[in-house]
Protein backbone atom coordinates (compact mmCIF):
# COMPACT_ATOMS: atom_id res chain seq x y z
CA UNK A 1 0.00 0.00 0.00
CA UNK A 2 2.98 2.29 0.96
CA UNK A 3 4.47 1.66 -2.24
CA UNK A 4 1.89 2.17 -4.60
CA UNK A 5 1.11 5.44 -2.67
CA UNK A 6 4.66 6.63 -3.28
CA UNK A 7 4.57 5.27 -6.63
CA UNK A 8 1.15 7.00 -7.44
CA UNK A 9 2.14 10.21 -5.45
CA UNK A 10 5.46 10.21 -7.71
CA UNK A 11 3.76 10.08 -11.37
CA UNK A 12 1.25 12.86 -9.81
CA UNK A 13 3.90 14.97 -8.98
CA UNK A 14 5.70 14.39 -12.47
CA UNK A 15 3.00 14.86 -14.31
CA UNK A 16 2.19 17.84 -12.70
CA UNK A 17 5.75 19.49 -12.32
CA UNK A 18 8.11 18.34 -15.35
CA UNK A 19 11.09 16.56 -14.22
CA UNK A 20 10.59 16.44 -10.02
CA UNK A 21 10.05 12.96 -10.15
CA UNK A 22 13.53 12.57 -11.22
CA UNK A 23 14.75 15.36 -8.55
CA UNK A 24 13.12 12.67 -6.03
CA UNK A 25 15.70 9.97 -7.35
CA UNK A 26 18.89 12.45 -7.70
CA UNK A 27 20.57 13.29 -4.46
CA UNK A 28 21.06 16.80 -4.09
CA UNK A 29 24.46 17.87 -4.02
CA UNK A 30 24.83 20.06 -0.36
CA UNK A 31 23.01 16.57 1.26
CA UNK A 32 25.61 14.13 -0.80
CA UNK A 33 28.71 16.08 0.81
CA UNK A 34 27.14 16.30 4.28
CA UNK A 35 26.20 12.46 4.13
CA UNK A 36 29.83 11.51 2.94
CA UNK A 37 31.49 13.63 5.34
CA UNK A 38 28.96 12.54 7.99
CA UNK A 39 29.52 9.00 7.82
CA UNK A 40 33.14 9.33 7.20
CA UNK A 41 33.21 11.11 10.53
CA UNK A 42 31.33 8.02 12.08
CA UNK A 43 33.45 5.39 10.42
CA UNK A 44 36.65 6.79 11.67
CA UNK A 45 35.17 7.07 15.10
CA UNK A 46 34.00 3.62 15.16
CA UNK A 47 36.93 2.05 13.93
CA UNK A 48 39.62 3.94 15.54
CA UNK A 49 38.33 4.01 18.61
CA UNK A 50 34.59 2.32 19.45
CA UNK A 51 35.87 -1.05 18.41
CA UNK A 52 38.90 -0.71 19.89
CA UNK A 53 37.61 1.04 23.36
CA UNK A 54 34.68 -2.09 23.16
CA UNK A 55 36.99 -4.68 23.02
CA UNK A 56 39.33 -3.31 25.38
CA UNK A 57 36.66 -2.89 27.82
CA UNK A 58 35.60 -6.45 27.25
CA UNK A 59 38.75 -7.60 28.03
CA UNK A 60 39.25 -6.30 31.25
CA UNK A 61 35.87 -7.27 32.65
CA UNK A 62 37.30 -11.12 31.61
CA UNK A 63 40.18 -10.10 33.31
CA UNK A 64 38.16 -8.90 35.88
CA UNK A 65 36.09 -11.64 36.02
CA UNK A 66 39.02 -14.35 35.75
CA UNK A 67 40.99 -12.51 38.58
CA UNK A 68 37.60 -12.47 41.04
CA UNK A 69 37.55 -16.81 40.20
CA UNK A 70 40.64 -16.84 41.12
CA UNK A 71 40.43 -15.00 44.51
CA UNK A 72 37.58 -16.95 44.82
CA UNK A 73 39.52 -19.64 44.50
CA UNK A 74 42.03 -19.06 46.69
CA UNK A 75 39.94 -17.52 49.53
CA UNK A 76 37.80 -21.00 49.39
CA UNK A 77 41.60 -23.23 49.61
CA UNK A 78 42.06 -21.20 52.37
CA UNK A 79 38.89 -21.81 54.00
CA UNK A 80 38.92 -25.39 53.94
CA UNK A 81 42.29 -25.33 55.00
CA UNK A 82 41.23 -23.25 57.78
CA UNK A 83 38.33 -25.71 58.06
CA UNK A 84 40.71 -28.74 58.14
CA UNK A 85 43.33 -26.74 61.03
CA UNK A 86 39.68 -25.92 63.12
CA UNK A 87 38.28 -29.83 62.68
CA UNK A 88 41.84 -31.05 63.75
CA UNK A 89 42.02 -28.88 67.03
CA UNK A 90 38.95 -29.90 67.59
CA UNK A 91 39.77 -33.44 67.68
CA UNK A 92 42.67 -32.21 69.66
CA UNK A 93 40.66 -30.30 72.01
CA UNK A 94 37.84 -33.47 72.52
CA UNK A 95 41.26 -35.67 72.78
CA UNK A 96 42.24 -33.21 75.74
CA UNK A 97 39.07 -33.03 77.23
CA UNK A 98 38.57 -36.48 77.59
CA UNK A 99 41.98 -37.26 78.66
CA UNK A 100 41.20 -34.23 81.61
CA UNK A 101 37.96 -36.14 82.68
CA UNK A 102 39.20 -39.26 83.13
CA UNK A 103 42.17 -38.00 85.03
CA UNK A 104 39.87 -35.74 87.44
CA UNK A 105 37.79 -38.96 87.11
CA UNK A 106 41.03 -41.27 88.55
CA UNK A 107 41.84 -38.24 90.63
CA UNK A 108 38.50 -38.22 92.68
CA UNK A 109 38.38 -42.15 92.97
CA UNK A 110 41.82 -42.22 94.50
CA UNK A 111 40.57 -38.74 97.38
CA UNK A 112 37.25 -40.84 98.06
CA UNK A 113 39.26 -44.04 98.31
CA UNK A 114 41.78 -42.38 100.24
CA UNK A 115 39.32 -40.23 102.28
CA UNK A 116 36.59 -43.72 102.89
CA UNK A 117 40.45 -45.59 104.08
CA UNK A 118 41.60 -42.85 106.76
CA UNK A 119 38.00 -42.87 107.75
CA UNK A 120 37.49 -46.20 108.34
CA UNK A 121 40.73 -46.61 110.18
CA UNK A 122 39.47 -43.65 112.31
CA UNK A 123 36.65 -45.05 112.74
CA UNK A 124 38.61 -48.69 113.47
CA UNK A 125 40.77 -46.92 116.07
CA UNK A 126 38.11 -45.43 117.81
CA UNK A 127 36.04 -48.70 118.00
CA UNK A 128 39.44 -50.36 119.57
CA UNK A 129 39.90 -47.56 121.80
CA UNK A 130 36.35 -47.75 123.25
CA UNK A 131 36.72 -51.25 123.83
CA UNK A 132 39.71 -51.21 125.38
CA UNK A 133 38.03 -48.10 127.67
CA UNK A 134 35.59 -50.21 128.12
CA UNK A 135 37.31 -53.68 129.21
CA UNK A 136 39.38 -51.75 131.65
CA UNK A 137 36.22 -49.99 132.89
CA UNK A 138 35.32 -53.64 133.50
CA UNK A 139 38.54 -54.83 134.86
CA UNK A 140 37.91 -52.04 137.27
CA UNK A 141 34.77 -52.60 138.56
CA UNK A 142 35.45 -56.00 139.39
CA UNK A 143 38.45 -55.21 140.78
CA UNK A 144 36.43 -52.45 143.28
CA UNK A 145 33.56 -55.47 143.45
CA UNK A 146 36.27 -57.94 144.73
CA UNK A 147 37.84 -56.23 146.83
CA UNK A 148 34.10 -54.77 148.44
CA UNK A 149 32.41 -58.18 148.60
CA UNK A 150 35.73 -59.76 150.40
CA UNK A 151 35.65 -56.89 153.16
CA UNK A 152 31.78 -57.69 153.44
CA UNK A 153 32.42 -61.28 153.91
CA UNK A 154 35.38 -60.55 156.41
CA UNK A 155 32.92 -58.35 158.17
CA UNK A 156 29.97 -60.69 158.26
CA UNK A 157 32.55 -64.08 159.08
CA UNK A 158 33.74 -62.01 162.30
CA UNK A 159 29.97 -61.25 163.05
CA UNK A 160 29.13 -64.64 162.59
CA UNK A 161 32.09 -66.06 164.34
CA UNK A 162 32.06 -63.73 166.69
CA UNK A 163 35.96 -63.20 166.91
CA UNK A 164 38.46 -61.00 164.97
CA UNK A 165 40.26 -62.44 162.35
CA UNK A 166 43.32 -61.95 161.49
CA UNK A 167 42.49 -59.64 159.21
CA UNK A 168 44.76 -60.08 156.48
CA UNK A 169 44.75 -63.95 156.65
CA UNK A 170 40.58 -63.43 156.08
CA UNK A 171 41.45 -61.13 153.54
CA UNK A 172 43.93 -63.53 151.93
CA UNK A 173 41.51 -66.48 152.54
CA UNK A 174 38.53 -64.66 150.78
CA UNK A 175 40.47 -63.61 148.17
CA UNK A 176 41.41 -67.22 147.76
CA UNK A 177 37.78 -68.48 147.61
CA UNK A 178 36.70 -66.21 145.05
CA UNK A 179 39.30 -66.79 142.59
CA UNK A 180 38.03 -70.51 143.11
CA UNK A 181 34.47 -69.17 142.10
CA UNK A 182 35.99 -67.60 139.23
CA UNK A 183 38.03 -70.47 137.97
CA UNK A 184 34.57 -72.78 138.63
CA UNK A 185 32.44 -70.44 136.84
CA UNK A 186 34.86 -70.13 133.74
CA UNK B 1 6.99 19.04 8.98
CA UNK B 2 3.47 19.95 9.83
CA UNK B 3 3.86 23.24 9.05
CA UNK B 4 5.68 22.35 6.13
CA UNK B 5 2.26 20.47 5.00
CA UNK B 6 0.15 23.27 6.04
CA UNK B 7 2.28 25.67 3.96
CA UNK B 8 2.13 23.32 0.92
CA UNK B 9 -1.28 22.77 1.07
CA UNK B 10 -3.21 25.68 2.77
CA UNK B 11 -5.37 25.39 -0.22
CA UNK B 12 -6.52 22.26 0.76
CA UNK B 13 -9.92 22.41 0.39
CA UNK B 14 -11.84 21.00 3.83
CA UNK B 15 -15.56 21.03 2.71
CA UNK B 16 -15.34 19.03 -0.35
CA UNK B 17 -11.31 16.77 0.35
CA UNK B 18 -11.52 13.72 2.12
CA UNK B 19 -7.80 14.38 2.72
CA UNK B 20 -5.20 17.08 2.37
CA UNK B 21 -2.62 16.67 -0.13
CA UNK B 22 0.28 19.24 -1.18
CA UNK B 23 -0.48 20.19 -4.60
CA UNK B 24 3.45 18.88 -5.32
CA UNK B 25 4.59 16.11 -3.15
CA UNK B 26 8.49 17.04 -3.92
CA UNK B 27 7.20 19.80 -1.08
CA UNK B 28 7.25 16.99 1.46
CA UNK B 29 10.84 16.14 0.56
CA UNK B 30 12.61 19.44 -0.64
CA UNK B 31 14.08 22.50 1.76
CA UNK B 32 15.94 23.99 -0.94
CA UNK B 33 16.01 27.08 1.19
CA UNK B 34 19.74 27.65 2.89
CA UNK B 35 19.40 28.28 6.70
CA UNK B 36 23.58 29.44 5.96
CA UNK B 37 26.12 28.79 3.78
CA UNK B 38 29.71 27.42 4.41
CA UNK B 39 31.39 28.42 1.76
CA UNK B 40 30.01 26.79 -1.31
CA UNK B 41 27.68 24.07 1.05
CA UNK B 42 24.33 25.57 1.55
CA UNK B 43 23.14 24.34 5.02
CA UNK B 44 19.59 23.45 4.49
CA UNK B 45 17.60 21.60 6.81
CA UNK B 46 18.33 18.55 5.56
CA UNK B 47 22.34 18.94 5.73
CA UNK B 48 21.67 20.24 9.34
CA UNK B 49 19.65 17.51 9.98
CA UNK B 50 22.56 15.01 8.63
CA UNK B 51 25.03 16.55 10.99
CA UNK B 52 22.82 16.58 13.59
CA UNK B 53 22.22 12.33 13.34
CA UNK B 54 25.94 12.21 12.67
CA UNK B 55 26.31 14.41 16.25
CA UNK B 56 23.76 11.75 17.99
CA UNK B 57 25.76 8.45 16.38
CA UNK B 58 28.69 10.25 18.22
CA UNK B 59 27.65 10.98 21.28
CA UNK B 60 25.80 7.26 21.22
CA UNK B 61 28.81 5.75 21.09
CA UNK B 62 31.01 8.45 23.14
CA UNK B 63 28.82 8.27 26.41
CA UNK B 64 28.15 4.63 26.02
CA UNK B 65 31.26 3.47 25.81
CA UNK B 66 33.83 6.15 27.33
CA UNK B 67 34.14 4.54 31.27
CA UNK B 68 34.78 1.04 30.36
CA UNK B 69 32.93 0.10 33.66
CA UNK B 70 33.12 -3.55 34.86
CA UNK B 71 29.47 -3.12 35.35
CA UNK B 72 28.11 -1.03 32.89
CA UNK B 73 25.00 1.25 33.09
CA UNK B 74 21.91 0.36 31.29
CA UNK B 75 22.58 2.90 28.67
CA UNK B 76 25.99 1.54 28.14
CA UNK B 77 24.39 -2.18 28.01
CA UNK B 78 22.31 -1.04 25.33
CA UNK B 79 25.42 0.68 23.32
CA UNK B 80 27.59 -2.58 23.42
CA UNK B 81 24.48 -4.58 22.63
CA UNK B 82 24.30 -2.79 19.59
CA UNK B 83 27.79 -2.76 18.49
CA UNK B 84 28.44 -6.42 19.92
CA UNK B 85 25.31 -7.09 17.64
CA UNK B 86 26.59 -6.01 14.18
CA UNK B 87 29.94 -7.48 15.12
CA UNK B 88 29.24 -10.68 15.96
CA UNK B 89 25.73 -11.52 14.42
CA UNK B 90 26.45 -9.62 11.45
CA UNK B 91 29.54 -9.21 10.36
CA UNK B 92 31.25 -12.21 11.78
CA UNK B 93 28.31 -14.86 11.48
CA UNK B 94 27.94 -13.71 7.72
CA UNK B 95 31.10 -13.09 6.66
CA UNK B 96 32.93 -15.39 8.72
CA UNK B 97 34.92 -15.40 11.89
CA UNK B 98 38.33 -14.75 10.16
CA UNK B 99 37.43 -11.97 7.61
CA UNK B 100 34.21 -10.80 9.39
CA UNK B 101 35.74 -8.41 11.71
CA UNK B 102 37.71 -6.48 8.79
CA UNK B 103 34.06 -5.28 7.97
CA UNK B 104 32.74 -4.74 11.38
CA UNK B 105 33.94 -0.78 11.67
CA UNK B 106 31.86 -0.21 8.09
CA UNK B 107 29.07 -2.25 8.64
CA UNK B 108 28.23 -0.53 12.74
CA UNK B 109 29.08 2.79 10.98
CA UNK B 110 26.75 2.24 8.51
CA UNK B 111 23.80 0.18 10.89
CA UNK B 112 24.29 3.38 13.73
CA UNK B 113 24.09 6.07 10.87
CA UNK B 114 21.46 4.66 8.76
CA UNK B 115 19.33 4.08 12.13
CA UNK B 116 19.83 7.37 13.47
CA UNK B 117 18.37 8.99 9.70
CA UNK B 118 16.43 6.64 9.84
CA UNK B 119 14.51 7.78 13.27
CA UNK B 120 14.23 11.00 12.25
CA UNK B 121 11.02 10.10 10.66
CA UNK B 122 9.34 8.95 14.02
CA UNK B 123 11.08 11.60 16.07
CA UNK B 124 8.90 14.20 17.40
CA UNK B 125 9.74 17.76 15.84
CA UNK B 126 11.73 16.19 13.30
CA UNK B 127 9.62 14.08 11.61
CA UNK B 128 12.17 14.02 8.78
CA UNK B 129 13.62 10.82 7.82
CA UNK B 130 17.25 11.52 6.28
CA UNK B 131 16.92 8.25 4.33
CA UNK B 132 13.80 9.48 2.41
CA UNK B 133 16.14 11.61 0.50
CA UNK B 134 18.18 10.16 -2.25
CA UNK B 135 21.64 11.29 -1.11
CA UNK B 136 22.65 8.79 1.57
CA UNK B 137 21.09 5.49 0.32
CA UNK B 138 22.36 6.10 -2.97
CA UNK B 139 26.34 7.19 -1.16
CA UNK B 140 26.07 4.21 1.03
CA UNK B 141 25.17 1.81 -1.33
CA UNK B 142 27.50 2.76 -3.32
CA UNK B 143 30.23 2.63 -0.78
CA UNK B 144 28.68 -1.00 -0.38
CA UNK B 145 28.96 -1.67 -4.16
CA UNK B 146 32.99 -0.66 -4.11
CA UNK B 147 33.68 -2.54 -1.19
CA UNK B 148 32.38 -5.70 -2.73
CA UNK B 149 33.30 -5.45 -6.22
CA UNK B 150 36.85 -4.48 -4.97
CA UNK B 151 36.95 -7.34 -1.85
CA UNK B 152 35.98 -10.21 -4.92
CA UNK B 153 38.49 -8.93 -7.75
CA UNK B 154 41.22 -8.90 -4.82
CA UNK B 155 40.21 -11.69 -3.04
CA UNK B 156 38.74 -14.35 -6.06
CA UNK B 157 40.99 -12.57 -9.56
CA UNK B 158 39.51 -12.34 -12.61
CA UNK B 159 37.39 -15.69 -11.29
CA UNK B 160 35.06 -13.16 -9.34
CA UNK B 161 33.67 -12.20 -12.75
CA UNK B 162 33.89 -14.96 -15.12
CA UNK B 163 32.17 -17.11 -12.28
CA UNK B 164 28.84 -14.82 -12.27
CA UNK B 165 29.27 -14.58 -16.28
CA UNK B 166 29.41 -18.21 -16.34
CA UNK B 167 28.45 -20.14 -13.22
CA UNK B 168 29.44 -23.95 -13.49
CA UNK B 169 27.34 -24.98 -10.79
CA UNK B 170 23.98 -24.15 -13.90
CA UNK B 171 23.98 -26.78 -16.79
CA UNK B 172 25.23 -25.71 -19.79
CA UNK B 173 22.56 -24.80 -21.69
CA UNK B 174 21.58 -22.42 -19.71
CA UNK B 175 24.62 -20.69 -18.41
CA UNK B 176 24.53 -18.33 -20.32
CA UNK B 177 21.12 -16.95 -19.41
CA UNK B 178 21.52 -17.43 -15.56
CA UNK B 179 25.05 -15.70 -16.13
CA UNK B 180 23.66 -12.69 -18.14
CA UNK B 181 20.82 -12.30 -15.27
CA UNK B 182 23.97 -12.81 -12.58
CA UNK B 183 25.95 -10.09 -14.53
CA UNK B 184 23.14 -7.24 -14.45
CA UNK B 185 21.87 -8.55 -11.38
CA UNK B 186 25.11 -8.31 -9.16
CA UNK B 187 26.96 -5.49 -10.78
CA UNK B 188 23.75 -3.17 -11.83
CA UNK B 189 21.05 -4.26 -9.71
CA UNK B 190 22.04 -4.76 -6.62
CA UNK B 191 23.64 -1.19 -5.93
CA UNK B 192 20.46 0.29 -6.89
CA UNK B 193 18.03 -1.93 -5.60
CA UNK B 194 19.63 -1.75 -2.28
CA UNK B 195 19.59 2.23 -2.47
CA UNK B 196 16.09 2.03 -3.37
CA UNK B 197 14.86 -0.40 -1.30
CA UNK B 198 16.01 1.89 1.94
CA UNK B 199 14.58 5.24 0.02
CA UNK B 200 11.42 4.00 -1.50
CA UNK B 201 10.56 2.59 2.80
CA UNK B 202 11.07 6.10 3.98
CA UNK B 203 9.20 7.97 1.25
CA UNK B 204 5.89 5.77 1.54
CA UNK B 205 6.74 5.77 5.58
CA UNK B 206 7.13 9.53 5.82
CA UNK B 207 4.71 10.41 3.27
CA UNK B 208 1.60 7.98 4.88
CA UNK B 209 2.39 9.95 7.94
CA UNK B 210 2.41 13.74 7.08
CA UNK B 211 -0.56 13.01 5.25
CA UNK B 212 -2.36 11.15 7.58
CA UNK B 213 -1.38 13.16 10.84
CA UNK B 214 -1.38 16.74 8.81
CA UNK B 215 -4.81 16.16 7.56
CA UNK B 216 -5.92 15.18 11.08
CA UNK B 217 -4.70 18.47 12.64
CA UNK B 218 -6.27 21.07 9.19
CA UNK B 219 -9.42 19.10 9.75
CA UNK B 220 -9.94 19.55 13.28
CA UNK B 221 -8.63 22.80 13.57
CA UNK B 222 -11.16 23.92 10.95
CA UNK B 223 -13.88 22.55 13.22
CA UNK B 224 -15.74 25.89 13.75
CA UNK B 225 -15.87 25.89 9.71
CA UNK B 226 -16.68 22.36 8.65
CA UNK B 227 -18.55 21.28 11.88
CA UNK B 228 -19.11 17.68 12.31
CA UNK B 229 -16.73 17.12 9.04
CA UNK B 230 -13.70 17.87 11.36
CA UNK B 231 -14.32 13.75 12.66
CA UNK B 232 -12.62 13.08 9.34
CA UNK B 233 -9.66 14.83 10.88
CA UNK B 234 -9.31 12.37 14.43
CA UNK B 235 -9.74 9.42 12.02
CA UNK B 236 -7.13 10.16 10.31
CA UNK B 237 -4.96 11.49 13.16
CA UNK B 238 -5.79 7.73 14.82
CA UNK B 239 -4.34 5.66 11.72
CA UNK B 240 -1.34 8.28 11.48
CA UNK B 241 -0.92 6.88 15.13
CA UNK B 242 -1.14 3.39 14.27
CA UNK B 243 1.33 3.64 11.04
CA UNK B 244 3.26 5.75 13.73
CA UNK B 245 4.06 2.28 15.65
CA UNK B 246 4.19 0.20 12.22
CA UNK B 247 7.19 2.82 11.04
CA UNK B 248 9.06 2.44 14.14
CA UNK B 249 9.41 -1.29 13.22
CA UNK B 250 10.36 -0.03 9.47
CA UNK B 251 12.80 2.76 10.89
CA UNK B 252 14.81 -0.44 12.66
CA UNK B 253 14.26 -2.95 9.83
CA UNK B 254 15.43 -0.76 7.07
CA UNK B 255 18.57 -0.47 8.83
CA UNK B 256 18.94 -3.70 9.77
CA UNK B 257 18.43 -5.10 6.04
CA UNK B 258 20.27 -2.55 5.05
CA UNK B 259 23.05 -3.35 7.08
CA UNK B 260 22.45 -7.12 6.65
CA UNK B 261 22.56 -6.78 2.59
CA UNK B 262 25.91 -5.36 2.68
CA UNK B 263 27.35 -8.23 4.58
CA UNK B 264 25.77 -10.52 2.80
CA UNK B 265 27.30 -9.11 -0.67
CA UNK B 266 30.62 -9.14 1.25
CA UNK B 267 30.37 -12.76 1.98
CA UNK B 268 29.87 -13.51 -1.75
CA UNK B 269 32.84 -11.84 -2.42
CA UNK B 270 35.09 -12.68 0.01
CA UNK B 271 33.82 -16.35 0.18
CA UNK B 272 33.84 -17.96 -3.73
CA UNK B 273 30.40 -19.00 -3.99
CA UNK B 274 31.36 -22.25 -6.03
Amino acid sequence: MQFLLTAQTLILATAEDEGSGADLLLPATPELIAGVISFSIIFLMVWRWVLPTLNETLEKRQEAEKSRLEAAEVAKQEAESLLGDYRSQLAEAKTEAGRIVDEARQTAESVRQEAVGKAQTEADEILARARDEAAAESERAMAGARSEVANLSVDLAEKVVGQSLDRETQLGLVDAYLRDLESDSK
Amino acid sequence: MTDQLILAVEACDVKNEVICAPSNVLDLFEFKEALFSIGPLDFTRTVVLTFFAMFLVLAFFYFGLRRQELHPSKFAMIVEGLVGFVRDDVARDIIGHEDGPKYTPYLVSLFAFILVANSFEVFPFVNFPLTSRMAIPLFLSLVTYVIFVFVGFKKQGFRFLTDTIWPKSVPIGLRWLVGLIELVSVFILRPITLAVRLFANLVAGHLMLTLLLASGVIFVQNIGEIGVRSGIGVIWFAFGLAIWVFEVVVVVLQAYIFTLLSAVYIQTSVHSAH
